[in-house]
């Protein structure tokens, strides 16, 4: 039996410990932002939290997450860290996922979850990151669209107001 | 496109707390899984991932990371991401900080271990074991018959014969003061990609010269090896990046390159000596 919370849900599924956590997530519990994309850690569409960090759950065993909070894309705004939070807890989308939204970054959406899973908590640990820095931190999250450009500019605009805040 | 890995039978997950504890579940026929980077992609390569698994996360020992001014000791299931934070700005150990922090892409690093880039027989990109070949790393096997420490080189060369049974309990690097080092790679993208070809490179430099050259290549050949008859070349001569990468274009001759999706064998040892002028002119700068 593994036992995990899943966007803060507790939960105790029976299954396969060798599953990967993105079919957990998607087949077992119907959670289908993270996307399967490539299965070996080369594009993070896949992308979740796990006990607040960035995970490929494509290569992690569902076996292994026993004990531990996941967070998909599904849950982001009610278990994000402070930084990307919604500005009032009751609503949806996030600082991040506004941002996203404003600078018109979604193309097709196939990468888009997993994009903002990985960045989020990265931008959260270092609020002070330029362009050049978050462009490191997404070396593993691939758009098809090659939509990259709008998508860090989102970032960039993120962290804007932490960032003249602390000017 | 259906969930990988998804025929297996009743497969089961230990978690043992001890290394004798993984010893014994491997005993009884349990695989090692660490990072998971690469067992959890056995169906991309056709390979069975059946039967029973001892994951290795759960035990304090491999999680070591002990830098003293003589060694550092480094835990198998230290993965790429804490190796390359822990070790930056260490000159000496800058091959393996570099090897760490570039390989793959953030978040393959944050779950992929040093143990799983030693035991990945089949994989011939591994950044970390050509770095600490460099480093005249040994490593440390742990066997229900007791512990043992095999050089690097001896361990990349004998691999298949002594992993089974065995667990790579984790590295001890000399630290050797005044000697540097770099580590370059050659990924057909700018980065997430796997090298084409690896240079690791130590030395000490004193008055403009190289002294005991230790030059490790990787993914040319299936297995990273040093370098013998360049370090050869290289050793009291002049720190000359451009006339270190003469020297190794002459040196050629002895590798056997593999083929290679990305890569042709030949493709592999020509960009040598160009990675070897990068390394020299990296070693240079820190000098």
């Amino acid at each position: 039996m593994i036992r995990l919370r899943v966007n803060g849900e507790p939960l105790a599924l029976d299954l396969d410990p060798m599953t990967p956590l993105v079919d957990l997530l998607r087949r077992d519990l119907g959670l289908t932002g993270a996307k399967a994309v490539c299965r070996e850690g080369f594009c993070g569409a896949c992308t979740v939290h796990v006990d607040g960090e960035p995970r490929l759950a494509c290569l992690t065993p569902a076996g292994l997450v026993d004990g531990r909070e996941v967070v998909t894309i599904e849950g982001l705004g009610r278990n994000a860290p402070p930084s990307v939070a919604p500005v009032d807890d009751a609503a949806l989308p996030t600082a991040l996922q506004r941002a996203m939204l404003e600078e018109d970054a979604v193309q097709c959406g196939m990468c888009f979850p997993g994009m903002v899973m990985a960045l989020a908590p990265v931008l959260e640990a270092e609020p002070s990151m330029d362009r050049e820095a978050i462009r490191r931190a997404m070396t593993g999250n691939l758009c098809r669209c090659t939509g990259y450009e709008r998508i860090l500019d989102a970032a960039v605009l993120a962290l804007r107001p932490q960032q003249e805040a602390a000017e | 496109m259906p969930p990988a890995n998804s025929s297996a039978e009743s497969r089961r997950l230990l978690t043992p707390a001890t290394i004798p504890a993984a010893l014994e579940a491997q005993a009884a026929g349990a695989r090692l899984l660490a990072g998971g980077t690469w067992l959890m992609r056995s169906a991309l390569r056709d390979e069975p991932l059946t039967g029973a698994f001892a994951s290795l996360h759960a035990i304090p020992a491999l999680s070591r990371l002990d830098l003293t001014p003589e060694a550092a000791e480094i835990g198998a299931a230290v993965t790429h991401a804490r190796l390359a934070e822990a070790l930056a700005g260490i000159p000496e150990l800058a091959p393996l900080a570099v090897a760490a922090g570039a390989s793959a892409n953030p978040g393959v690093r944050r779950a992929a271990t040093l143990g799983g880039n030693l035991c990945a027989t089949e994989f011939p990109a591994a950044d970390l074991a050509c770095a600490l070949l460099a480093l005249e790393a040994d490593v440390d096997l742990e066997r229900l018959s007791g512990p043992g420490r095999v050089y690097m080189a001896q361990f990349l060369a004998r691999r298949e014969a002594l992993l089974p049974g065995a667990l790579v309990a984790g590295v001890r690097i000399p630290r050797r003061a005044g000697r540097l080092g770099a580590h370059v790679r050659l990924p057909l993208r700018k980065a997430g990609d796997y090298p084409v070809a690896i240079v690791s490179l130590t030395a000490e430099v004193a008055d403009g010269r190289l002294s005991r050259p230790v030059i490790a290549v990787g993914s040319v050949e299936p297995v990273a090896r040093r370098w013998a008859e360049l370090e050869a070349a290289l050793d009291g001569v002049s720190l000359d990046p451009a006339a270190g990468a003469s020297a190794a274009a002459g040196l050629l001759s002895s590798f056997s390159p593999r083929e290679g999706i990305e890569a042709p064998g030949w493709y592999r040892a020509e960009v040598l000596p160009a990675l070897v002028r990068r390394a020299l002119a990296a070693l240079e700068a820190s000098a």
